[in-house]
């Protein structure tokens, strides 16, 4: 019996293997992206259901930027809104006969909190350079600097684990009762499985935020972030 | 447990291109969609507020002209009024005038009729006179009313001055005798050498009946007349009366 935290390579495309996830990972790519396309074809200024929501929940998103991060959302939207709508999307996957989110291998989770890493620094440079990025690791004052550099690392890894961890438990446990129990009976855990896809996905995209904001807050140097905001 | 690196750049890079594709072909059309809603809903917001101070401004401006509309209607009424005040005014005079008009003309009707119901009056009282005298002189004796009218006549004669005695009955003259009641033949010749006498000589005298005279003789020349009857006599009775009644 293969480990449940392994990564089975379907086939190899070169050096590279091409597991189940990954696999998974490019159908829920094309589908979004053909889906936004779709929707986003024919817009007009009096919306249609549809339109309507989509654009209420691209609202609802820039909201929540808005209200965690208190900047404008323009420049993090794609960011923060793609991987919340991509995590959602992949844990729900699990609802599809014989697919495993890729949410549930360690390599898709570790590639997003990797990404979350890099875009707190990117974004961090961005709004107030190399120094001011780097001034941010000696607040409140630079005895702090080893361990908020230990934090940004550990913090990644902390999503990194969380994700996995509930998503992977979830589909362990669901494969479980259903080996043991049978037709039907994982249908409630399927559906807390759900419950808490949509939970991580919210959390992973809140947490992003939070660290995003860290690095581009006000609080720690308001001269240069405003500029760049105004410049926005 | 271990992390297939490959698989984890390779997801990395999957999950970056869609980060890119989404916001190329998702977040960026739907905020753009947003944005162009906010803007028009705002543009839209600001014409509504520009029309709707137009209209402010249309509303006060037809105030102010409903204000004027009142001035001017004040105006037009007190203008009227005037008007109304003048013309009464005026009426008020032009029936005064045409009062006072019609009430000399009154007082001249009325004092000329007056005038004529006192002549009428005077004429009707002297015709009653002339009545009266000739119903009197009807009772009196004939010959003893003529013996008095010849009298008076030979002594108005008498009273004449010469050269008008003369002249009177010039050559070729003839005196018109006239009396009320016709003369006996006896009665003309009587008559007729009792004014010759009077005149100093011998003129040609006729003889006319006037019942007009009511009594009385008068004596008519071309040049003379003598007016010796009751008829002159209230004739003048009558003028001296209707000069004595005038004011």
């Amino acid at each position: 019996m293969n480990s449940p935290l392994d990564s089975i390579a379907l086939f190899h495309f070169g050096p590279i293997p091409i597991t189940a996830g990954v696999i998974a990972t490019w159908v829920i790519m094309a589908i979004l992206i053909i889906g936004a396309i779709l929707v986003t074809r024919h817009m007009t200024l009096i919306p249609s259901s549809c339109q309507a929501a989509i654009e209420l929940m691209v609202d609802t998103i820039d909201g929540q930027i808005r209200d965690t991060m208190q900047v404008s959302p323009a420049p993090y939207r794609s960011f923060i809104g793609t991987l919340f709508v991509f995590i959602f999307v992949a844990n729900w996957s699990s609802l599809a006969p014989g697919v495993e989110p890729p949410t549930a291998n360690l390599e898709t989770d570790a590639a997003l909190a990797l990404l979350v890493f890099i875009a707190v620094i990117s974004f961090g440079v961005r709004a107030s350079g190399v120094r001011g990025y780097l001034a941010t690791f000696a607040y409140p004052n630079p005895v702090m600097i080893p361990l908020n550099f230990i934090e940004s690392l550990t913090r990644t890894f902390s999503m990194l684990v969380r994700l996995f961890g509930n998503v992977m438990s979830g589909v362990l446990v669901i494969s479980i009762v259903l080996s043991l129990a049978g037709f039907l009976v994982p249908i409630p855990l399927m559906a807390l499985d759900l419950l808490t896809g949509a939970v991580q996905a919210y959390i992973f995209a809140v947490l992003a935020m939070v660290f995003i904001a860290g690095a581009v807050s006000e609080d720690i140097h308001p001269a240069k972030t405003g500029n760049k905001r105004n410049s926005s | 447990m271990t992390i297939d690196w490959w698989t984890l750049g390779l997801q990395t890079v999957n999950v970056m291109l869609l980060v890119w594709l989404l916001g190329r072909f998702f977040w960026r059309p739907v905020s753009a969609m947003i944005e162009q809603r906010r803007v028009t809903a705002q543009q839209i917001l600001t014409d509504a507020e520009g029309k709707r101070n137009q209209a402010s401004a249309a509303l006060a401006e037809i105030e102010q002209t409903r204000a004027g509309f009142v001035k001017e209607r004040e105006a037009i009424l007190a203008a009227a009024h005037e008007a109304a005040e003048r013309a009464k005014a005026a009426s008020i005079e032009d029936a005064a005038s045409k009062a006072n008009s019609l009430e000399a003309a009154a007082k001249l009707a009325i004092e000329k009729e007056k005038i004529d119901a006192e002549k009428a009056w005077a004429d009707r009282a002297s015709q009653l006179a002339v009545e009266i005298a000739g119903r009197l002189i009807e009772r009196l004796d004939g010959d003893a009313v003529r013996t008095a009218f010849l009298e008076w006549l030979l002594k108005e004669i008498r009273a004449l001055p010469e050269a008008v005695r003369h002249a009177a009955i010039g050559k070729g003259v003839t005196l018109k005798a006239v009396t009320a009641t016709p003369l006996t033949t006896a009665n003309q010749e009587h008559y007729r050498t009792q004014i010759g006498e009077a005149f100093g000589a011998s003129p040609e005298i006729s003889f006319k009946t006037d019942p007009n005279l009511i009594a009385g003789l008068e004596l008519h020349g071309s040049h003379l007349i003598v007016s010796n009857s009751w008829r002159a006599d209230l004739a003048k009775i009558l003028e001296d009366v209707t000069h004595d009644s005038r004011p």
